[in-house]
């Protein structure tokens, strides 16, 4: 079975959104809203020492996602190659995975209202492509494959030429896109697009910590009783219960 | 010398009184009530079935390997999820349909006077119930009209829970107002189908499985009860729908009379209920 993992060599990308506009053709994306997008650090440092860099963010499918275990209804789950994908007959479009992602790489899609992200363009990779994105990628900077295959171009830039996963030490939830480059240019957009921590909204946590044991509680204790109830009428006998209940 | 009669108060009764009185039914429930309780007994069998299996990782109440038979009967999760959207638009429609339809019928003289109204019985009722279940009394219970105080709460909570139980629905399936809100809406449903949940087992105990209120499950099913069941049950309802009916009872003349424990008030019966002494 596949892994599939993405390898952004930031010495190539030169921040031209044209994976950006390759993704929100491919896929439709709503205005207002990406599944792909390149962030600049902006120039950071002082003359004549000046720094900056590109991020490439989209979803990172990653190994113990956080949007898996905030969706109520089973709709995104993760396929066994490691992609996490939106089942779009199960998704109600509450928002739970929005906010549990620490990289803010979902939406919801006011077309459909539901929640709609990167999925590495799993539609494409079914007829044999490869994600719109790594196709239209004008410097290459972008590698897409199975990093489960030993031969493959993102196996070698992950375990021989150390791309590394943008996690600290807080978030680390195995995030599959990688990236390449000098440390000082990578720790810089490191830096400056840390994960923020998971949040739960305000709904889906006081369902599932209040809510959820309420109830359970409720219907646990009706049951006992009525089990203490039932045991009772086994005791006693029917006809000997309702001649006690009249006097 | 007056004969003692039994509409006064509900008091222990001869066999010859309930022999005759086990032998008359009295109609509880018209066809269309009955017919909508098992339509929404239906309802909520389906919606529960699938609702627990739609829930799952923090959400999850049901094991998973009932989510799975669920599942794999349904084949996905989204027909699953289709189904218990389509029942539930069905359920509103047929309850919209019902409460425009039977407003002066049902809906003010079933629900509002008589399903969900307390009085100061009802409250005397509760009390002693609570205590008589905890051992602590022997008082017997006051009498009560065409359901009990236990049944009025239950129906009342329902009456409070079934609107918000369909609105959180349609917000949910329309994604009505906005993200936020269908975030609260499906938190909101999943409480208050809890809050029906765990006074629908009493319900459906009762009904089925306690011995006493079996005469109720099968008035679901003939529309009727017998005169016994609603004389020690519900004895002001019996006195409303019985009429003219207590005169058989004075056939049993002066066993009757003796039955009346001695300290039993006999207060003069106000004209209109129907009831003469002889």
């Amino acid at each position: 079975m596949a892994r599939y993992a993405m390898v952004i060599d930031l010495r190539k990308c030169v921040g031209c959104q044209a994976c950006t506009v390759a993704c929100d053709k491919e896929w439709d994306v709503p205005l207002g809203f990406a599944r792909t997008r390149v962030q600049s650090t902006g120039i950071v440092g002082a003359f004549p020492k000046l720094a900056s860099g590109f991020r490439v963010a989209q979803c990172n499918q990653c190994d113990r996602p956080s949007c898996v275990a905030a969706c109520p209804t089973g709709a995104t789950r993760q396929s066994a190659d490691g992609i996490v994908r939106i089942d779009r007959g199960v998704c109600i479009g509450c928002g739970f995975c929005v906010e549990a992602c620490p990289y803010d790489a979902r939406y919801i899609n006011p077309a459909i209202n539901q929640a709609d992200k990167c999925d590495f363009c799993a539609a494409r990779l079914e007829r044999g492509l490869q994600p719109a994105c790594v196709t239209t990628c004008t410097a290459h900077a972008k590698y897409f494959g199975n990093l489960e295959d030993s031969n493959s171009e993102v196996f070698r830039m992950v375990y021989e030429k150390g791309a590394r996963r943008l996690q600290t030490a807080r978030v680390a939830i195995g995030p599959n896109v990688y990236y390449l480059g000098k440390k000082q240019d990578v720790d810089l957009v490191f830096a400056k697009f840390p994960p923020r921590a998971p949040r739960m909204a305000a709904s889906s946590e006081f369902w599932s910590r209040l809510l959820k044991p309420l109830v359970l509680a409720a219907v646990g204790a009706t049951f006992l009783g009525q089990a203490v109830a039932f045991f009772h009428q086994l005791a006693t006998g029917e006809s000997k219960q309702q001649n006690q209940e009249k006097t | 010398m007056a004969a003692p009669s039994i509409t006064q108060a509900p008091r222990p009764l001869t066999a010859r009184e309930v022999d005759a009185l086990s032998q008359r039914q009295v109609k509880k429930h018209d066809v269309a009530i009955m017919l909508l309780h098992w339509f929404n007994a239906t309802v909520w069998l389906l919606e529960l079935a699938t609702g627990t299996a739609l829930l799952t990782s923090s959400f999850r109440v049901a094991p998973w390997w009932y989510i799975r038979i669920v599942q794999g009967f349904f084949q996905s999760r989204a027909n699953m999820l289709q189904f218990h959207i389509a029942v539930g638009i069905t359920w509103i429609v047929v309850f919209v349909v019902y409460g425009t339809f039977g407003f002066r019928t049902y809906l003010k003289k079933e629900v509002l006077q008589r399903e969900i109204s307390l009085d100061g019985d009802d409250f005397q009722w509760l009390r002693v119930r609570v205590l008589r279940l905890l051992k602590c009394s022997d008082e017997s219970l006051p009498p009560q009209g065409i359901y009990n105080a236990g049944q009025k709460l239950f129906a009342l909570m329902v009456y409070a829970m079934v609107p918000v139980i369909m609105i959180t629905g349609l917000i949910m399936t329309f994604h009505l107002i906005g993200t936020a809100a269908v975030g609260w809406a499906a938190a909101i449903h999943f409480a208050a189908v809890g809050a029906v949940v765990s006074g629908l087992m009493i319900h459906v105990y009762m009904g089925a499985v306690f011995p006493e209120e079996k005469p109720a499950f099968f008035s679901m099913i003939t529309g009727t009860v017998n005169e016994h069941y609603a004389y020690s049950h519900h004895f002001k309802w019996w006195k409303e729908v019985s009429g003219v009916r207590a005169e058989i009872l004075h056939e049993s003349g002066p066993e009757a009379s003796a039955a009346l424990p001695p300290d039993t008030p006999r207060k003069q019966e106000t004209p209109g209920e129907g009831e003469k002494q002889q």
